[in-house]
């Protein structure tokens, strides 16, 4: 630690430049973390919201919410631990308001997911006309008591609460009537529900033409979800692995520079341990100093991120991406070390 | 005791055709408060010497000891450690720490020998009669050579050594300041009583020693 914070110390520029290369990456790190966590969860918020197990959809549907339709024969009878539902996707018109693509959740008001509802403010649908909207339409200048319309669909609907992460696939939900969906559905023949869902892990449909899926696998198989995190996953390892090689080739450059020095030092029986501690404090230092950096920076960024960017700041998944990086910078010394455990003190003697 | 003790020392290099004997049957002590010169031409073995006087080199055969404690069977961690305690090396190439001050060059010996080191008062004293005691919180880059060197020299005294093993000290002084070097390693003899090994091929030197070796190919002779 003694020569890592002398080298730092002394080095200002050098240093500083190391430090500033690892708080951008850190920080787009933290940033890409950020989003990827906050597009998954507007792609999730709703499910996980519902407190359910696992979901029961027609088998053809490909594990699409959308797609599936059940009928009433297939549902057959529930206990209080499965619920109905029915998914459409509308667009919401409104006077004054620009259309809003998104996601219709009809629900049976005696079942557990309409009964668990939590509004953030107004109250619960208890009546056929009335909807609980995603708070992004609050945020969109919608209010308690707006009237708004879906596609072509003549009937009005008047938002009578509004409730925090309530988004299916990036969509803003409304809640309203499961008998609403229907009609949605233009009354299609047949269409009693969307889906089964249940909060009993056991349960299993044995409805012909169904088949029970795990929450996860559901979450997996929502369109482009597993995709956009593949994606944010690549791009998050692939900085790791440029933090990893910009420590790496930095501390290699150092440490190659410091060998003749470390060799006379080795010869006054300075031990390797010593000089290999301090290249592993050197290459934390840095990293640690850069994640400071890094910090401050995602938390400016974070206040001043307007609403309508899908991030979500969880502080312990980025505790864990810092984590990463932090170990990043010990794979990083490796290299180095490698060359200052290899120093022949006899190098240096005889000019 | 004998601060140094070489004896038989045999070294040999590579196998079948490539086998170099390098040192043969090499044997030599040093007192306390003496200056020994081992002189000889490049390739003769001189180096080598030195690097198995300092325990950097297990010899093929022969016994090698600093103060009574001999290196021979000694793991790499036993041989840093009689390192630290017992030699001082100086060196052609200083290769001070560029980020270290003068001071900090010492501090760092106190990182790892925390003990035995000279007291303030006497490192000091060393620094004062190096003429460096106003170089303290300067850094390598900012002195000259021959400041560097007398740093070199004061932190291979730090650690209290009973033996200083200097490599070709003198080869990129000029003239005067030989003698300056000379008079300097002949001080650390007489009055700190250190037993001091130089290895050089730099005649101007003879004056300051009391044991003059030659070494040639391999094999070391006294002169008398």
């Amino acid at each position: 630690m003694f020569l890592a914070l002398k080298e730092i110390k002394k080095e200002k520029i050098r240093s500083g430049m190391i430090i500033a290369m690892i708080a951008l990456i850190g920080y787009l790190i933290f940033i890409l973390t950020s989003l990827a966590l906050g597009l998954a969860r507007q792609n999730t918020d709703a499910v996980n919201s519902w407190g359910i197990d696992n979901i029961t959809l027609n088998d053809s549907a490909n594990v699409d919410l959308r797609q599936s339709i059940i009928t009433q024969k297939q549902v057959g009878n529930l206990t209080a631990d499965q619920a109905l539902l029915g998914q459409a996707p509308v667009v919401v018109k409104a006077k004054d308001h620009a259309n809003t693509s998104a996601a219709f959740v009809g629900l049976k008001p005696d079942q557990f997911i309409a009964k668990n509802l939590k509004v953030s403010s107004g109250h619960q649908a208890t009546r056929v006309g009335e909807v609980v909207a995603d708070d992004s339409f609050k945020t969109k200048g919608y209010e308690l008591g707006d009237t708004v319309t879906f596609n072509d669909f003549s009937r009005k609907f008047k938002i009578v609460g509004f409730t925090q992460g309530a988004k299916l696939n990036i969509a803003p939900v409304l809640y309203g009537r499961l008998s609403t969906w229907r009609q949605l559905k233009g009354n299609m023949p047949g269409a009693y529900a969307s889906a089964i869902v249940s909060k009993d892990a056991g349960y299993r449909t044995k409805a012909n033409g169904l088949k029970t899926y795990s929450k996860a696998t559901f979450i997996n198989k929502l369109p482009g979800y597993s995709a956009q995190n593949l994606t944010f996953g690549l791009m998050i390892f692939f900085l790791m692995l440029i933090s990893l090689i910009v420590i790496a080739v930095f501390l290699y450059i150092l440490t190659m520079q410091k060998l003749p020095n470390y060799a006379v030092l080795r010869a006054q029986g300075i031990p390797s341990k010593m000089l290999v501690g301090a290249t592993i404090s050197q290459s934390v230092l840095l990293a640690a100093a850069g994640l400071i950096l890094a910090t401050a920076l995602t938390v400016v960024t974070a206040f001043a991120m307007p609403a309508s960017v899908p991030v979500a700041f969880d502080v312990p998944i980025l505790a864990s991406a810092g984590v990463g990086l932090l170990v990043m910078a010990l794979l990083g010394s490796l290299i180095p070390i490698r060359s200052v455990l290899k120093v022949d003190p006899v190098s240096v003697i005889g000019g | 005791m004998k601060p140094l003790v070489i004896e038989k020392v045999n070294q040999v290099f590579g196998t079948g055709t490539a086998r170099v004997h390098v040192l043969h049957d090499v044997s030599f002590e040093t007192e306390p408060g003496t200056v020994s010169l081992i002189m000889g031409p490049s390739g003769s073995g001189k180096s080598t010497l030195l690097s198995i006087a300092g325990g950097l080199l297990t010899p093929t055969s022969g016994m090698v000891s600093v103060a009574g404690e001999p290196y021979s069977d000694r793991t790499k961690k036993q041989r840093d450690k009689l390192r630290l305690d017992y030699i001082g090396f100086v060196l052609q190439a200083y290769h001070l720490l560029p980020y270290l001050t003068v001071q900090d060059q010492f501090t760092l010996v106190d990182k790892v020998k925390s003990t035995g080191n000279l007291s303030a008062d006497e490192l000091a004293e060393v620094l004062e009669s190096l003429g460096i005691s106003d170089l303290v919180h300067k850094y390598p880059p900012e002195l000259s050579g021959g400041q560097q060197q007398r740093v070199a020299i004061a932190r291979a005294l730090y650690p209290n050594p009973a033996v200083i093993l200097a490599d070709e000290p003198t080869a990129a002084l000029d003239g005067p300041r030989v003698q300056v070097v000379a008079d300097l390693f002949k001080s650390l003899a007489v009055e700190h009583g250190k037993s001091v090994v130089i290895v050089t091929h730099d005649s101007r030197l003879t004056d300051v020693a009391d044991v003059i070796y030659e070494m040639k190919d391999g094999y070391l002779t006294q002169k008398e």
